[in-house]
């Protein structure tokens, strides 16, 4: 593989994303001279989009009535032609005489009810969202291909495409402190920092460890760590399971 | 048929109907990512609002080419911007004022729906796979991949150009 080569690859991970600002730099800088690395950049980009398409969903019907909501309010309130300043003054005087007081406070009470309704729509799609990630966390708990690894404090469940902890009896960690789960792939040797939590009053926490294939995870270990979370594990782990 | 561009002119304009006609069009594409980056449906759907207001409300930010990768690039970026809250050391954003390149149309992007990116994707050998969901949704470099893989650095750049390259090829059937 020649020089150029290389700097080929590069270009590809550039397309994805996936190389630091620093090296991004270099390749952007390459590629102002170069029209062999701009074609494959453009066509690896277009690559990139349908990695990104694999994983399309739609959002709730409400996100888009809290958007148009904003956007029609927005455009509402933008001028549309400038009057002149004497028209202006002579509204204004109209518009003062015609305001009474009692009209507007009723605006004021219109706003703040406007507002409440926002947050309470608000509130009530987290909660629909909340409820549906719940959902389909349970069905892959109870599911037929999943798979439950006892742990001193409770079980870390996988399927195909899944890792969970579902954990009790956890001590409370220190000021300063969280637990943060670590996942160690096959041929790896080390442990993979993952997602920090904090258990409820009761001791008791329900994860879901972020992972992109969890067939390939091998152990799944917790520990206390430093609040922010370590790169490697700096206290014994609180468990430690085999999930082959 | 859908002409992002055409639309985006129009909500320059303050045009409500064709920024609800983009919302339309892109909004699966922006919330799958974001959900699938975060894993979390009430923070995905929060960066969806954020994208979208930052589409009407900064509409200059986009300079033409293909809207999809653009709207994609700040998605991603927003999402890198609240993983990076929660403290995960990353450092793979792309500018968003990057100009596109010659691409393939944008109405490309809206015909492949996601069943068929996503045939496309499992379809690829999981060696070619996995890098590249670790750089695109995990937001990792490839040399974090390459540790969390375990393998050499030029292996994840092979594997990640190799995988991206067949992924290209299966557009073919749908651009021409």
């Amino acid at each position: 593989m020649n020089n150029h080569d290389q700097f080929l690859d590069d270009v590809a991970v550039y397309a994805l994303g996936a190389l630091s600002t620093s090296q991004a730099s270099i390749v952007r800088a390459h590629m102002r001279d170069c029209k062999t690395c701009r074609d494959e950049y453009a066509a690896l980009s277009d690559a990139t989009l349908l990695v990104a398409q694999s994983a399309a969903t739609a959002p709730s019907d409400l996100v888009k009535r809290r958007i148009m909501r904003e956007v029609r309010g927005d455009h509402a309130h933008r001028p549309v032609m400038v009057w002149p300043a004497y028209l202006v003054a002579a509204a204004s005087i109209v518009i003062a005489v015609i305001s009474t007081a009692s009209n507007l406070s009723f605006e004021g009470r219109a706003h703040v009810a406007t507002a409440e309704l926002a947050q309470v729509e608000h509130n009530t799609a987290a909660l629909r969202a909340e409820l549906s990630a719940q959902r389909r966390m349970l069905a892959d708990v109870v599911g037929a291909d999943a798979h439950h690894y006892i742990a001193q404090q409770g079980e870390v469940i996988t399927n195909s495409s899944h890792v969970y902890l579902a954990l009790n009896n956890l001590a409370p960690v220190p000021k300063g402190k969280t637990y943060q789960a670590w996942t160690q792939k096959r041929g790896s040797k080390s442990m993979t920092p993952s997602i920090l939590f904090t258990p409820d009053r009761q001791g008791r926490a329900v994860v879901q460890l972020p992972t992109a294939d969890a067939s390939a995870i091998i152990a799944v270990a917790v520990s206390v760590e430093p609040a922010g979370g370590s790169k490697a594990p700096t206290s014994a782990p609180v468990f430690l399971v085999a999930t082959e | 048929m859908i002409d992002a561009n055409q639309l985006m002119a129009r909500v320059r304009a303050r045009d409500a109907r064709s920024f609800e006609a983009l919302y339309d069009a892109f909004s699966r594409l922006v919330h799958g990512v974001a959900l699938r980056m975060l894993g979390n449906a009430a923070t995905a759907e929060d960066v969806t609002q954020s994208v979208f207001m930052k589409v009407w409300s900064s509409p200059d930010l986009y300079r033409g080419g293909s809207f999809s990768s653009w709207i994609v690039r700040v998605t991603r970026n927003r999402c890198l911007d609240v993983i990076r809250q929660n403290s995960r050391n990353i450092d793979t954003e792309l500018p968003e004022d990057m100009p596109e390149l010659e691409s393939l149309e944008e109405q490309l992007a809206i015909r492949i729906d996601a069943d068929r990116a996503r045939q496309a994707m499992t379809s690829l050998p999981i060696d070619q796979r996995t890098p590249i969901e670790l750089g695109f949704f995990d937001g990792l470099t490839h040399e974090q991949i390459a540790e969390r893989l375990g393998v050499p650095l030029g292996t994840v750049k092979t594997r990640i150009r190799a995988g991206l390259q067949k992924l290209r090829a299966s557009l073919d059937g749908v651009a021409r």
